[in-house]
């Protein structure tokens, strides 16, 4: 996991970096006192399939903040996506049924979307979150305005099998899918020169600019990459559910903020990793799924995430660095 | 080709209306609707939250089938869950329309509801309100402009669902339930529901858990996961407080080899939940048809302002009432969908069930 903590890292440093697996497997521990079933296989595939479509969200997302900004249009694009999968295969919506090739088609939709984000967003000087947030309305209004309030009903029972259904070794379609997106992001992250720019841009974007590095470029490339794990999300939804609706990714946006964050990427830029994502994801995923275990009454639920989210936080995040917090 | 024609003139709706919201929201100004034939000097007009739910689109789509059928100028005013936004879009049509508005209301939040009657109230204009106001502000407090508020009652409609759920698990067994945000007032009317339903059963059925889904699809699928974990096959049945978050609990029993095998009920009468009762995967839904609600929260107002009736005169029972919830289940699955809801404009009070009443 990189963490960009100076050399020579003390203790607190080294427990840092690794803060949000023990949090993580502190949690694990815990549940599985309470609930034996916890540990069960069945409950830990089932874990792992309803963090497939986050997975891919996170992703994209991870890589936005990790430039120090952020993207709000995850909804919408997901949206967009959802419901142009769904249209282009067997449906009742529309004659058309491309099949298999629904799902570059929605992937490539996802990434011109963001590329358009980060134009924007570069060109025209709009900070990222006023950029996205329009986009992401837009991208739900376009939704909306494509259907007309009614769902896409899927047919294309492949589709539904090969992206979400379908088993190999007991363990769902989605969820190799999304170890995939976790691969492509961490080579993109590790092996290319846009990942070393993106810290470098994330850190301190003056120095890149000065240092050569094409920052403007490079961040519409991100945002572009980003929309296109928003789009495999979109077709991942759409094949989970069966249908295609513009209110298909609700709440998705801020749960996939959360886990970045919980995963110990700093909102500033420069620090954290795709891999961090991973963790904080089945942080959210495990404690969701815990708390119902435990039968913790709903109405604590939401306090114990809050909590949870400030105490990963703090645990996690090297703020010796920062001058000032705001 | 009637029913395509009838889809593409939705969608351009749609579309107008989401497009006047983007641009104009901000403004606060509704975006005005072609008118189709101008026979009459009203304006009429249906505001809700989104166009982007099936329940919200269809009631739009009654308004409209209302206004076209007297050739009136018709326009959707949209909140997007924005209370401010819905009653300055009120406002903007109230005064361009000089006052001779029909509005037909589904508050964003109850408290709306006074500011909305108030409004048009002073502006001389007339309106419906549906599901959402405060218990003490009553239409007859405000005559005549005030016509009336519909809402469905929850309660025994919750308690009914209930019921189809217990008998297509044989009676006997541990349920889950999935509930609406929980300071809504048909989350609220139908967990009552759900628990009237329960104790009737002398301990047969059990609820094992009951966590609120906030109306949302993906949280159900999310919880549903869960439970099955912590109950395995005890949970004989799931019960949703709406169809939305019934499709998300189906979809969830689906990915565990479950769906068919553990009943469903929701409530709200989606097509895709029509589709799973006649699939044998969804046990029954209530259809509330908002086609119905969306036309009548006219008409009455209309037979009003043209003289029809003098609705100052009228009783209670026609100023606050019921709607009626048509149970779907596997036996009447195939009736619903061949005999789709008629509606009679002249016939004003024909669907209503019951003065409205307030529980403590």
């Amino acid at each position: 996991m990189k963490i960009a903590a100076p050399a020579g890292g003390t203790w607190i440093k080294q427990w840092r970096r690794w803060a949000p697996v023990a949090v993580l497997v502190g949690l694990c521990i815990l549940i599985g006192l309470f609930n034996s079933n916890f540990f069960g296989l069945s409950n830990l595939i089932r874990m792992l399939n309803t963090a497939s479509i986050p997975l891919v969200i996170c992703m994209g997302a991870t890589f936005i903040i990790l430039m120090g900004s952020i993207d709000l249009s995850a909804e919408g694009v997901i949206a967009i996506c959802a419901v142009a999968a769904s249209m282009l295969v067997a449906n009742d919506f529309t004659g058309v049924a491309i099949g298999p090739l629904s799902v570059p088609a929605a992937i490539v939709i996802g990434g011109l979307i963001g590329l358009l984000n980060g134009y924007i967003h570069v060109k025209f000087r709009i900070p990222s979150f006023m950029t996205t947030l329009g986009m992401g309305f837009a991208g739900i209004g376009v939704a909306t305005a494509i259907l007309g309030g009614v769902m896409v009903r899927i047919s294309d029972n492949e589709f539904r099998n090969y992206l979400s259904l379908g088993r190999f070794l007991d363990i769902p379609a989605a969820v190799y899918i999304a170890a995939i997106a976790v691969g492509v992001a961490w080579v993109i992250q590790e092996r290319t020169r846009i990942g070393r720019w993106l810290y470098a841009i994330g850190t301190d974007e003056a120095t890149a600019r000065n240092a050569g590095i094409p920052v403007d470029r490079t961040r519409i490339l991100i945002f572009g990459i980003a929309g296109t794990f928003y789009g495999l999300a979109g077709a991942l939804s759409a094949a989970q559910i069966g249908r295609g609706h513009a209110l298909i990714s609700q709440d998705r946006l801020f749960a996939a903020i959360t886990a970045v964050v919980v995963g110990g990427t700093a909102l500033s830029g420069g620090v954290g990793s795709v891999l961090n994502s991973v963790i904080g994801v089945f942080i959210v995923i495990v404690l969701t799924n815990g708390m119902i275990l435990m039968g913790i009454e709903p109405y604590v639920q939401k306090g114990v995430q809050g909590l949870l989210i400030i105490a990963a936080v703090a645990l996690a995040l090297d703020r010796s660095r920062l001058d000032v917090v705001k | 080709m009637a029913e395509m024609l009838t889809k593409n003139q939705t969608r351009r709706t749609v579309l107008k209306g989401a497009a006047g919201a983007a641009a104009l929201g901000a403004v606060g100004l509704p975006f005005p609707m072609p008118a189709i034939a101008q026979e009459t000097t009203w304006t009429l007009a249906n505001s809700l939250r989104s166009v982007a739910n099936p329940y919200h689109a269809t009631f739009a789509k009654g308004g409209e089938d209302f206004a076209k059928s007297i050739g009136a100028k018709y326009e959707v005013l949209v909140t997007e869950g924005n209370s401010e936004k819905g009653i300055a879009d009120i406002k903007a049509l109230l005064q361009r329309s000089g006052g001779k508005l029909i509005l037909n209301v589904d508050p964003n939040d109850s408290p709306d509801a006074r500011v909305i009657v108030e409004e048009v109230k002073k502006a001389g204009g007339f309106v419906v309100t549906q599901w959402n106001k405060p218990a003490d502000l009553h239409p007859w407090d405000f005559d005549p402009n005030y016509i009336a508020h519909m809402s469905f009652d929850g309660v025994p409609t919750a308690e009914a669902i209930a019921n189809e759920l217990f008998k297509a698990f044989g009676g006997e067994g541990g349920i889950v339930a999935l509930g609406g945000i929980l300071s809504n007032v048909p989350a609220i009317e139908r967990k009552l529901g759900l628990d009237n339903a329960i104790a009737k059963t002398n301990g047969k059925v059990e609820l094992l858990d009951f966590q609120p889904a906030d109306w949302n699809e993906q949280k159900a699928f999310e919880i549903t996961q869960a439970w099955l974990t912590r109950f395995g096959d005890k949970v004989k049945g799931v019960f949703a407080a709406n169809d939305g978050m019934g499709m998300g609990a189906l979809e969830a029993l689906r990915q565990n080899g479950l769906a068919g095998k553990v009943p469903v009920v929701g409530i709200d009468g989606i097509d895709a939940a029509v589709a799973a009762i006649e699939a044998g995967e969804f046990a029954g839904t209530v259809a509330w048809d908002p086609l119905w609600t969306g036309g009548m929260g006219l008409a009455i107002p209309y037979a009003h302002a043209t003289g029809k009736i003098d609705i100052t005169k009228e009783g209670h029972e026609h100023r606050e009432f019921y709607g009626t919830g048509i149970i779907v289940t596997k036996e009447s699955v195939a009736d619903f969908k061949s005999n789709p809801s008629k509606i009679d404009f002249n016939d004003l009070w024909g669907k209503a069930t019951g003065q409205i009443q307030y529980r403590g």
